[in-house]
């Protein structure tokens, strides 16, 4: 029942910003606007997917701008004109990013350390082989693609469609055993590896099922801005922890839903837009995510704090 | 009892200075000695002008600003807690200090400097104990907070300042040991002190251990949280005077290598990131430790690239050799 009062929390405040915003820009619900406006989100929303499947084990992903970062440089390197194309790119980065993500779930789950720990040496490790692999911003992505998925492709909002296929994704994931183990393991590690669940298994899985998000966060960010950049994705890491968090994921495991992050990232999204409405200077975006991200999980904790206490 | 628990806050609060020392003999911080010591005598055969005396003097210089920031994460991560505005708390420093410093004067930016710092951790601590947010997410939020405030106080481009007296405490020696060497093994001295002697580290250990039982045993949580967190921020200020001092120049980003290193100092000086256990000492050999590494790829002419990659993997190797957390049962 609290969870759902969090969520229809963030709805609330979700169709007051939609609100202010249509009344800003009466084009809001075109679908131009839409495109433009998810191809803007997209990475966001993705990489804090990723973000909470990790914190729902009641891990944190440290290296998830590396990884991201690191997807987006191996999508653009692919050259366009060689077998398989830009599918191929695709395939390519995400099998990267996944057993860049599974490799920090082995570490996690056998090597003792904590997954701060873990992560935070694994963003050295993983931005180290994004220079390598793309020393400075560059490479491609073919025009038609980049227009296509800024511009709509035949009235249809690419960047939302992949959003709905990833988020449908997770979707299908939670139904499966794995998608209960994870919760459960998230929950209560113990009292789940008693119960017959290979905690080490689901770890590792879910770290490199974070690496599948991220790295389609990366590939996004990639075809949005036409280009790769090694360094582009060092924000996500701490705006995809702010996002879960605001979307209601607990830092301890085990609790909150994907509804709550993907709730958390339109809010600050449209908010961020909204500033730009008003003329303020940009700078003073970042004050406001600061603020947001205080107010929002202290009204949050204090609000439930009876109930725990 | 006495088995499981090394160096934890009831022994040291129970037993006084004696015991705490005690602690560092069985401690992972000796660990963080010895590997830096082999890593050292690894340099001097395989590559190239570690030998030398000034060259060893550089690497204690350029330690330090590392090595102040980490005396400062170590306050916190020892009450279980954690600092992610550091990187932002050298920045805000620097930059108001050389903004400052155009209109003032160099003794009053530097105050000025210390002293929003000192702000920005009791800003923190009060998000901690009264709004009761996750430390991640609070200094989190301070850190895009303050990178906002300084990006519209400087309006995108900041100051460069050359105040003498930050410049000699940066560049200047007395007796072949450099200043700010000096400075961070004084800060050391004192930290060690506060965390290790004082009545307040007893408590930050404890708080570290279990809150619950802290709470429940009179440990003043406010208190404690509110001191150790303004310490590391003023801590990350005055890392933020001397590296003006150093370069001469402010910039917005030049906090960022200090947020995440700074905490795998601390690691790697053998302190538990769940807090509770481990020595300040060992943060000191942490950043000697992260900087020689850093200075070693330098050397053998990696590139950019290569150098993370090799730290990152070292980073793990190391912390697999030693600082691996006991299950909990």
């Amino acid at each position: 029942m609290r969870n759902r009062l969090d969520l229809l929390g963030l709805c609330a405040l979700l169709a007051m910003v939609l609100v202010v915003y249509q009344r800003l820009d009466p084009t809001l619900l075109h679908p131009s606007t839409i495109t433009i406006l998810s191809a803007q989100f997209l990475p966001l929303i993705l990489a804090a997917a990723g973000q909470t499947i990790v914190m729902l084990t009641g891990g944190i992903d440290l290296s998830l701008g590396a990884v991201l970062s690191l997807g987006m440089a191996v999508f653009v390197i692919y050259p366009p004109d060689a077998p398989g194309g830009v599918v191929a790119a695709m395939a390519l980065a995400l099998a990267v990013t996944v057993l860049a993500g599974a490799a920090n779930g082995v570490l996690v789950a056998y090597a003792g350390l904590p997954p701060i720990i873990v992560t935070l040496a694994a963003s050295f490790l993983w931005g180290g082989v994004t220079l390598i692999v793309l020393p400075q911003p560059g490479g491609h992505v073919p025009e038609g693609l980049v227009r296509a998925y800024n511009l709509g492709w035949h009235g249809l909002a690419l960047p939302a469609i992949a959003i709905g296929v990833a988020l449908g994704l997770w979707k299908l994931v939670k139904t499966t055993h794995f998608g209960l183990a994870l919760y459960a393991a998230g929950g209560n590690e113990h009292g789940a590896y008693a119960n017959g669940i290979d905690t080490r298994r689901v770890k590792i899985y879910a770290y490199g099922l974070a690496g599948l998000f991220t790295g389609l966060a990366g590939i996004g960010l990639a075809i949005q801005t036409g280009s790769g950049d090694p360094t582009i994705g060092v924000p996500y890491t701490l705006n995809s922890i702010a996002v879960a968090v605001l979307g209601g994921i607990s830092f301890f495991g085990g609790v909150g839903q994907m509804r709550g992050t993907l709730l958390g990232a339109l809010l600050l999204g449209l908010l961020t837009n909204l500033l730009l409405f008003t003329g303020i200077s940009t700078f003073y975006q970042m004050i406001l995510q600061g603020v947001v991200l205080i107010v929002a999980v202290a009204v949050k904790t204090l609000a439930t704090r009876k109930a725990v206490a | 009892m006495t088995q499981t628990v090394q160096g934890s806050g009831v022994r040291a609060g129970d037993a006084g200075p004696r015991r705490s020392f005690d602690g560092l003999r069985g401690n992972r911080a000796l660990w963080a000695f010895g590997v830096l010591a082999l890593t050292w005598v690894a340099a001097v055969l395989f590559a190239r002008g570690f030998g030398s005396l000034a060259s060893v003097r550089y690497l204690v210089q350029t330690a330090s600003f590392l090595g102040i920031v980490a005396v400062g994460q170590t306050l916190v991560v020892m009450m279980s807690g954690i600092d992610l505005s550091v990187s932002a708390v050298v920045a805000l420093s620097a930059v108001v200090c050389a903004q400052v410093a155009a209109g003032s004067g160099g003794a009053v930016a530097i105050l000025v400097a210390l002293a929003v710092s000192a702000l920005v951790g009791v800003v923190n601590a009060a998000g901690i104990v009264w709004l009761r947010l996750p430390p991640m997410v609070m200094t989190l939020a301070s850190t895009t907070v303050i990178s906002g405030a300084l990006l519209i106080y400087t309006n995108g481009s900041p100051k460069s300042a050359s105040i003498p007296l930050l410049d000699a405490l940066a560049n200047g020696s007395v007796a072949g040991i450099p200043l700010a060497t000096v400075l961070w093994l004084g800060i050391a001295a004192v930290a060690v002190w506060l965390l290790h002697l004082s009545r307040l580290g007893a408590y930050a250990f404890a708080l570290g251990t279990s809150e619950p039982a802290s709470r429940a045993s009179g440990v003043p949580v406010p208190v404690t949280t509110l001191v150790m967190y303004a310490a590391c921020a003023l801590l990350a200020g005055v890392a933020g005077l001397v590296l003006l001092g150093f370069t001469g120049t402010s910039s917005l980003t030049m906090g960022n290598p200090y947020q995440l290193l700074s905490i795998a100092a601390v690691v790697l000086g053998g302190t538990s990131i769940l807090g509770g256990r481990g020595h300040l000492l060992g943060t000191v050999a942490g950043a000697l430790l992260l900087t020689l590494l850093t200075a070693l790829l330098v050397a053998w002419n990696l590139s950019e690239g290569l150098r993370q990659v090799a730290l990152g993997l070292l980073i793990i190797v190391l912390l697999l050799l030693y600082a691996r957390e006991r299950r909990t049962a």
